[in-house]
């Protein structure tokens, strides 16, 4: 009567869990030596590599991995960060959000035109974060509703960005907001003279932003939903499991224009100015950070944790790039050439699966 | 160990007078249809029958024109997958419709994943997923990727996700078309554990083998309509065939009378046109041989899913071999792609004729001269003399309506989109035709012309594949039939005036050492 | 016997209207009406010198750079893609080019300006050939490949430049963005032969219809023949080229290149030329003569936004806001949503792809 399709069951305790076996270990191996997690690896080894690499070059008696170093980075790169894990999201379903840089240059110059009309900091801080949501809500609307493709949605909704941004000023505007800047100027300090490194506020909400990112897509039923979406079939296999692809989709953009609002602040913080042409090609970092860090640019697979490591590594070759006393539009082009190289392996891995 | 005993009690799902009306066509007309706890009910029925049709009603994801669906003695109105499912009706599909990127526990578990606090743990995930697994006898880590595993264990997570939330009913859609003998094996266990406890399992299937072995009785459906109930212990395989495939109306017979396929001898020395020699692929169809001659139409028939289509298109390009041969006039080639096939006199038309056919956007006159221009190379256009010409001569002689070269051919009938697409083969001046169901779903004049023009063509010594659901078509048009069933080409049947629809639902029925 | 049908007489009227190209054309005519009308002026051509001048003849030139982008731009939508390096690959190919004079001892002599126009044409040759071996060869998402060379591109074109704005003082070159060929502006000239030439390569030969067939349908395209990877490598090529066309135009009446300025969102004039023309960005068929008065309106609205006296900053935001509109008009579902619903209608919130085998 019984049919077995596998190796004979593994041994169970009476609470349903299993006893550590022979069986058990090579699963936890195999857990991690699975071929979706080479991307990661593909990952973990251009950090080491650019770690080294700075070591070697700049290390010097000082040393250049350091809390510092570490501690700079995420300073210079929060908004990325959050940028990043928004379009994180958006990725894992199959789409994609070109908006985000325009959204932040919007919000930036929100920001430095409420502020000195008196509208009071919070609501400012407010709005500007449901500036992001609009332009998400927006592309969601015309993504599952009108069935446009999510570059052509995005991208429209990019033009409205910047068009809604030049409107507002194509001046760099200063912020000058007593409030403002003490919030930006905020921070934790720690160590001694040269050593020192601080935690400031951007690097507390981008931290904040990650965790709660990183408990959507793993812990909740919407994450996992999120990822269901990636599979590539229109969201069919979700809606017939009885989940709700559509929602989902939707959510996805809103996440990713919030996060973009958020983002926009806390590029705020960083320059404290705004300005009509900030954040051009900042969509593209954001996109090369995500798939630096290991997830599929066509969708499915990834990880918001590897979307970390994405941007330490987008702000490594930033620093080394300005070590090496390169100009900065080089960092451009090495983006470029590493984002080409990802989305290469990643075109050879799936062209070997198919196989 | 099937119980042959007229069920008894009540129906587990009752639905009465179902009609789906899509546009222009009534999808499902009037049907009736029960299926009783603790059996398995096989649905039958060919291409455009409405079965998926009517399993999509039953699972929420069409909403019904008319009629009454109840389950478990409640009358519901689905709006969506997930209310049938929590009316207890869980479908598992014919390509698996999980999450394969997603892991094993969660293909199963989600949608009643535990949790702790406001977080799913996956600890307990993977241990009630593992349990329900073993449930069904299968013994895979449930934190692996569901892509990791085959087919086969997918289907079975499938299942196991329907026994999560103790299904009723178990819908099994075509579950077997990718599996090997031995893991349909292993699936009927399974199911016939599922009766044993008294799930309604409805299961559909082209393999006839498979149905009579694991179903207890069965709904035929044709064209949209409710054919007959039968147990399958009473409904012998001929009858069933008859009952599934129908015969036309007297109105066609007397159309296409006139439509027969002219017997001439061969002379010993012609070598054949084509000649496949052990052709196949893994996963598509099995080695075969296959030849056909100059001047000579070869029938190919099956039940859908024999692998007719999956047989042809190693022959044009449109697939690659992995075995075998093939061999143009007797010289061997390598055919590398569909522009290649072309040029060495290929033309195949394929049985999708939306998706893979006509070109929605464009004329009739650009649909017709795709083929013809492609093979000249995207530097040389047709002189548009010569292509008005050509467009002119075929819409004369198919008479394509209306007769206005310049209408985009999306906006055309399906019979005369269909003539339009035989116009871009035949303008290619191919030796070799292989048509795949080119008269399906179009009205009866249009397919008295398709198949006399085929008939002609021959008889101008053009070689012709003829792929048709409908027997009395190949009958009328072949002169030779090979017959094909469950992915395999099992026999050559010579026509002539003995051989009758019954011959062939004899050769497809037989009983196969084949699963 | 096949029921012979025949198209339904339309009156002359309705051929009209119901013309693709009757409402930008409406839109173009009743701009320029509407400009006339506040600004007599606007409508006055004049000769001077022999050559042309006048308010209409600047948005004939002013229309120049966008209709070259714009050309390249259809011709990839249309095969389902889209290129949104165009801009970057301008700044390349000016670059390229005044580099070239710039270090030249000869940069007024015809012959340098020859070698520096064909220098910057045929990097954004490669550049195309960048976007079109990633878009056909290794299938990346054709937004993903060209963005690469949207943003690395800039880096490339200050590579060039050395992160200066390059200025040089050539005449000849200065004569390709101000001159004017039997008194018409030399961009106008070369807008229009580029035109002709590419509605020439196209619908003289087979490439258009391939194209528009890969766009519509890919699968069908690929068992009748078409070659759909040469075709589409070729295309992305060929806007490459024209961008270069572009750049170069576009940068030779102030002959600075500006890495960052130049071409700067640009992709987002030469889309808009593209979906004015009723080309639909899903791809498919494309209209290149409803790309010129595309471009045509675009180069009016911007000098409509002067003579109405409305602040220039808003043109980006109404371009944006006529893309959005012309993308959701195209959308077939808003066709679906504004038809009058039965009630209980199959629904296909699920499964598009399993409907269509279903209707097969």
């Amino acid at each position: 009567m019984s049919a077995t399709l596998t190796a004979p069951q593994t041994p169970r305790s009476d609470d349903g869990r299993r006893r550590p076996t022979a069986g058990t270990a090579r699963r936890t191996l195999a857990r991690f030596l699975r071929p979706e997690l080479l991307p990661i690896a593909g990952t973990l080894l251009t950090l080491v590599i650019m770690l080294v690499l700075g070591e070697s070059r700049y290390g010097g008696e000082r040393g250049f991995v350091s809390v510092k170093l570490f501690s700079n980075l995420l300073q210079d790169n929060a908004y990325l960060l959050v940028l990043a894990i928004g379009m994180t999201f958006v990725i894992i379903t199959g789409g994609i959000d070109l908006s985000v840089g325009a959204v932040v240059a919007l919000v930036g110059l929100v920001i430095a035109t409420l502020l000195p009309a008196g509208v009071p900091l919070p609501l400012v801080l407010v709005i500007s974060v449901l500036i992001g949501s609009t332009f998400g809500l927006l592309i969601g609307v015309l993504v599952q509703y009108f069935a446009i493709q999510p570059f052509i949605a995005s991208l429209a909704a990019m033009f409205l960005a910047r068009g809604l941004a030049n409107v507002v000023s194509v001046q760099s505007l200063a912020i000058t907001d007593e409030g403002f800047s003490s919030m930006a100027s905020w921070s934790l300090k720690f160590g001694e003279g040269r050593d020192i490194s601080k935690i400031n506020l951007s690097m507390i909400i981008a931290v904040a932003v990650l965790a709660l990112a990183f408990y959507l897509l793993h812990y909740t039923r919407f994450g996992r939903t999120v990822y269901g979406l990636g599979v590539g079939d229109d969201g069919n296999a979700v809606e017939l499991m009885g989940l709700r692809a559509g929602r989902t989709r939707l959510w996805v953009y809103v996440i990713s224009g919030t996060c973009a609002g958020i983002a926009g602040i806390l590029f705020a913080f960083y320059t404290k100015s705004g300005y009509n042409l900030t954040g051009i090609g900042m969509e593209l970092d954001a996109i090369a950070a995500v798939v630096i860090g290991g997830t599929i640019l066509t969708g499915g697979a990834g990880y918001v944790l590897g979307t970390g490591v994405g941007v330490v590594v987008y702000g490594l070759i930033q620093v080394l790039i300005a070590r090496e006393g390169l100009d900065s539009w080089w960092t451009k082009v090495f983006i470029g050439v590493v984002l080409l190289a990802f989305v290469i392996l990643q075109r050879a891995i799936a062209a070997r699966k198919k196989k | 160990m099937a119980p042959t005993t007229e069920p008894t009690g009540t129906p587990v799902v009752q639905m009465t007078g179902i009609t789906i009306q899509f546009p222009g066509v009534k999808a499902l007309d009037d049907v009736d249809f029960r299926l009783f706890p603790g059996e398995v009910h096989a649905l039958m029925g060919e291409n455009g029958a409405g079965k998926s049709t009517l399993i999509k009603a039953l699972t929420g994801v069409y909403a019904i024109d008319a009629g009454e669906i109840r389950v478990a003695d409640r009358t519901h109105r689905f709006s969506g997958p997930d209310e049938a499912q929590a009316a207890g009706i869980s479908t598992v599909y014919q390509e698996v419709n999980l999450c394969a990127n997603l892991s094993v526990a969660e293909n199963v578990m989600l949608g009643h994943e535990p949790r702790t606090g406001p977080f799913i743990s996956w600890r307990k995930m993977r241990a009630q997923a593992a349990e329900y697994l073993a449930r069904l006898h299968l013994d895979i880590d449930p934190a692996s990727l569901l892509s990791a595993h085959s087919i086969a264990v997918q289907q079975l997570c499938a299942i196991a996700r329907s026994t999560v939330v103790e299904a009723k009913v178990l819908i099994l859609d075509e579950p077997t078309s990718s599996l090997q003998k031995a893991e349909v094996d292993e699936l009927f266990e399974v199911i016939r554990e599922l009766r044993e406890r008294g799930v309604a399992i409805l299961f559909v299937s082209h393999f006839l083998e498979q149905v009579y072995e694991i179903s207890d009785r069965m709904t035929i459906l044709r064209n949209g309509r409710l054919v007959a109930e039968h147990r399958t212990a009473d409904l012998p395989r001929r009858e069933l065939i008859s009952l599934m495939v129908g015969r036309e109306g007297a109105e066609l017979d007397a159309i296409e009378d006139g439509v027969q396929s002219a017997h001439r001898e061969r002379p010993a020395d012609v070598v054949p046109a084509l000649a496949a020699v052990g052709l196949g692929r893994d996963g598509s169809v099995e080695a075969f041989d296959l030849d056909v001659y100059p001047g000579e139409i070869v029938g190919l028939a099956g039940l859908l899913g024999s692998g007719r289509t999956e047989t042809v298109r190693l022959l044009c390009g449109a697939d690659r071999p992995e075995r075998g041969e093939l061999r143009l006039a007797g010289e061997t080639v390598k055919i590398s792609d569909p522009l290649d096939a072309l040029h060495k006199r290929i033309a195949f038309s394929s049985e999708d004729r939306k998706k893979e056919g006509i070109v929605g956007d464009l004329t009739v006159r650009e649909n017709i001269a795709l083929a013809m221009q492609t093979m000249r190379g995207v530097w040389k256009p047709l002189p548009r003399k010569e292509l008005d010409e050509v467009v002119a001569k075929y819409m004369t002689a198919l008479k394509i309506s209306p007769a206005d070269p310049g209408m985009l051919v999306k906006n055309l009938s399906g019979g005369n989109q269909q003539k339009v697409l035989l116009a871009r083969w035949l303008a290619t001046a191919p030796r070799i035709l292989i048509l795949d169901e080119p008269t399906r779903g179009i009205d009866i004049g249009a397919k008295a012309d398709i198949q006399k023009l085929v008939t002609d063509l021959a008889a101008d010594g053009m070689s012709v594949l003829f792929i048709s659901s409908e027997f009395d078509e190949v009958l009328r048009v072949s002169q030779r039939i090979d017959i094909l069933r469950d992915r395999r080409l099992v026999r050559t049947i010579a026509n002539g005036p003995e051989v009758t629809q019954d011959t062939l639902l004899a050769a497809i029925a037989a009983k196969g050492e084949v699963a | 016997m096949s029921d012979v049908r025949r198209a339904p007489a339309v009156p002359a009227w309705r051929k009209v209207t119901q013309h693709r190209l009757f409402w930008p054309v409406v839109a173009l005519v009743v701009l320029i009406v509407a400009c006339g009308i506040k600004n007599p002026t606007f409508l006055s051509v004049e000769i001077r010198d022999g050559h042309l001048f006048g308010q209409l003849i600047d948005i004939a030139r002013f229309s120049a750079t966008p209709l070259l982008l714009a050309l390249g731009m259809a011709l990839v939508i249309a095969t389902g893609g889209i290129d949104l390096s165009v801009g970057a690959v301008m700044a390349i190919s000016l670059a390229v080019s005044l580099t070239y004079l710039d270090g030249n001892p000869n940069a007024d002599s015809a012959g340098t300006v020859v070698v520096a126009v064909l220098l910057g044409i045929v990097v954004a040759l490669v550049a195309g050939a960048f976007n079109g071996f990633l878009v056909s060869v290794l299938g990346v998402q054709p937004f993903i490949a060209t963005m690469i060379l949207m943003v690395a591109g800039r880096g490339v074109a200050m590579l060039i430049t050395q992160g200066q704005i390059t200025t040089v003082t050539s005449a000849p070159f200065k004569y390709l963005g101000s001159g004017f060929v039997l008194g018409i502006p030399t961009p106008v000239v070369i807008a229009a032969v580029m035109f002709v030439a590419v509605a020439i390569l196209v619908r003289r030969t087979a490439l258009g219809m391939l194209l528009e067939s890969i766009g519509i349908n890919r699968e069908a395209s690929r068992l009748a023949g078409v070659q759909s990877r040469n075709i589409t490598w070729f295309v992305y090529v060929l806007a490459g080229m024209l961008a270069g066309i572009a750049g170069i135009v576009y940068g030779a009446p102030t002959m600075a290149a500006d890495a960052n300025n130049i071409g700067l969102m640009k992709e987002m004039d030469a889309i808009m030329c593209v979906v004015l023309g009723g080309t639909a960005l899903a791809g498919g068929k494309f209209y290149l003569g409803g790309t010129v008065v595309g471009a045509l309106i675009l180069s009016t609205i911007e000098r409509a936004v002067v003579i109405f006296h409305i602040p220039s900053q808003i043109t980006p935001l109404f371009k944006a806001v006529v893309i959005i509109a012309v993308c959701i008009a195209q959308s077939p579902r808003l066709r679906e949503y504004l038809k009058p619903r039965r009630p209980q209608r199959p629904r296909s919130i699920v499964p598009a792809a399993l409907a269509v085998k279903e209707a097969v």
